[in-house]
């Protein structure tokens, strides 16, 4: 009997001490290992957020417009109903009759000021956009800067960088599905650059039409 | 089926063709008119070589960025009908870029004459070159009209390396030894750029003479650049370097070559 008492007992004692230290350590791994990882998972968390503002909200193709046969690039929409948005492209030439293709580089700026959304339909149409963008073409035979070669200001401007002006027009469809984007907006604009410009201002040859030349694009937004 | 793919470059082509569109200001991309109009236009010439005593040739300077000025320089040319040719001295352009190129020709192109351009040291900017050669052909070139060779050279050693020899002297020796085939006795040497100034290679300047001196009876040279009328004997050896104006000051140099003297004009329009 006293035995068998001391058997549970024995028993009991060792199972509940087993089960104190136990759920003794799960507090103590959850004191060292848990509670710091919440503070560092915030941290991380605002790290990648802050990141994330970064990720471009749309792509965009663009056909002619001075900056290419073909340019894709992403950019960001922002302003109180996104009526700001930044480009950056990459564009291709082709070297047509010329001798070698050509990479250009674009950082475009565009404001739409009005958004007019066609009654009871998920069109919009945005009547006048209006487009400033620098564009830098690649090759060895475009300079930015006057070589030394040359004598100070033997020429004025440089080879490489043109400043565009362009005004256009705007479609967008909007729609919800599961896809990934749920915007895709059709554009148009015509535009023109400080040379030509420069030389319509100083002629009466040049037309006005003759400065101004057409380009296409498609904008696919995701955020 | 036609896929997305040819669906898209269907489009891109059928919108090339409409051509409202450019893809750079610097692109080569040229339509047929303005494809390898020297040569064309040196046939034209040659066609009307009836071998007679008189050569009649008007040589304007640079055109650069006045067109209106160049467009009243032709209508002044086609009133008259005892000009022969025309040579444009080069500088056609002022950015290099292919619009100015394209309307330049769409100005001279209305002269009744044929005309021909020497490649100016503004041609060459950006893709210039490119733009030019494709329009115009090689930078030298030479022809033989009554009797009398004219070459055009590029001068413009400045928007080089040295790389590329300016001025050839290897077109001068091929010139030389062509004389059999295509028989002339006096010589006209036609560049943009005169020697002495600084977009010339100098180093080379008395070679160039030498060169150019070996030609059968070298009667004169004519240069554009300067925007000024000049009448330089560059080397005190008698062989006169006739500089043209610019074209925003409206006037011309017109040639009258005989059978054994020549006699120029300035003529203002």
């Amino acid at each position: 009997m006293k035995w068998s008492i001391f058997k549970w007992l024995f028993c009991y004692g060792v199972a509940g001490i087993s089960l104190i230290s136990s759920s003794l350590k799960v507090c103590a791994e959850k004191r060292h290992l848990v509670l710091p990882n919440v503070k560092h998972e915030n941290k991380l968390e605002r790290y990648k957020r802050s990141w994330a503002r970064l990720i471009p909200q749309y792509e965009k193709m663009q056909f002619a417009g001075s900056m290419g046969l073909i340019s894709l690039g992403v950019g960001w929409d922002y302003g109180r109903r996104e009526q700001w948005e930044t480009d950056i492209f990459l564009g291709f030439l082709p070297r047509f009759d010329g001798d070698k293709a050509h990479l250009t580089m674009t950082l475009k700026e565009n404001y739409i000021p009005w958004g007019l959304n066609i009654r009871q339909s998920r069109w919009m149409v945005e009547p006048f956009s209006v487009s400033m963008y620098i564009n830098k073409i690649l090759g060895d035979e475009f300079w930015g800067r006057l070589p030394d070669k040359y004598p100070e200001k033997y020429y004025s401007f440089a080879t490489n960088l043109r400043i565009n002006l362009a005004f256009g027009q705007r479609i967008s469809l909007k729609w919800n599905s599961s896809s990934l984007s749920n915007q895709v907006t059709f554009f148009y604009e015509f535009g023109t650059n400080d040379l030509y410009l420069i030389s319509y201002l100083t002629n009466k040859y040049w037309k006005f039409s003759d400065i101004f030349n057409l380009s296409l694009g498609l904008k696919v937004k995701f955020i | 089926m036609m896929g997305k793919v040819e669906i898209l470059f269907f489009l891109c082509a059928l919108l090339s063709a409409c051509d409202p569109f450019e893809y750079h200001p610097y692109d080569v991309r040229l339509k047929g008119k303005y494809k390898d109009i020297n040569r064309k236009n040196i046939e034209r010439i040659l066609a009307n070589d009836t071998g007679k005593d008189t050569v009649r040739f008007a040589f304007a300077g640079d055109t650069q960025r006045w067109y209106d000025e160049t467009a009243d320089f032709v209508k002044a040319v086609n009133c008259r009908n005892d000009i022969e040719f025309v040579i444009q001295g080069g500088d056609l352009s002022d950015f290099g870029m292919k619009k100015e190129f394209c309307m330049m020709h769409d100005i001279l192109s209305k002269l009744k004459v044929p005309y021909v351009t020497i490649v100016g040291n503004h041609d060459h900017l950006g893709s210039g070159e490119e733009i030019y050669r494709a329009m115009y052909g090689d930078l030298n070139f030479a022809f033989v009209y009554g009797g009398i060779k004219f070459l055009g050279m590029n001068t413009n050693a400045l928007e080089y390396d040295y790389s590329t020899p300016v001025p050839d002297f290897s077109f001068l020796e091929k010139e030389l030894r062509d004389s059999i085939t295509a028989p002339y006795d006096r010589t006209v040497a036609m560049m943009h750029t005169p020697p002495g100034d600084l977009i010339f290679n100098n180093n080379v300047k008395y070679v160039f003479q030498e060169y150019l001196k070996r030609f059968k009876h070298l009667m004169f040279c004519v240069h554009a650049h300067t925007h000024r009328l000049m009448q330089t004997d560059f080397y005190g050896d008698g062989i006169i370097y006739f500089g043209a104006d610019a074209m925003v000051h409206r006037n011309y140099l017109l040639f009258t070559i005989t059978k054994d003297s020549y006699q120029y004009e300035v003529v203002y329009f």
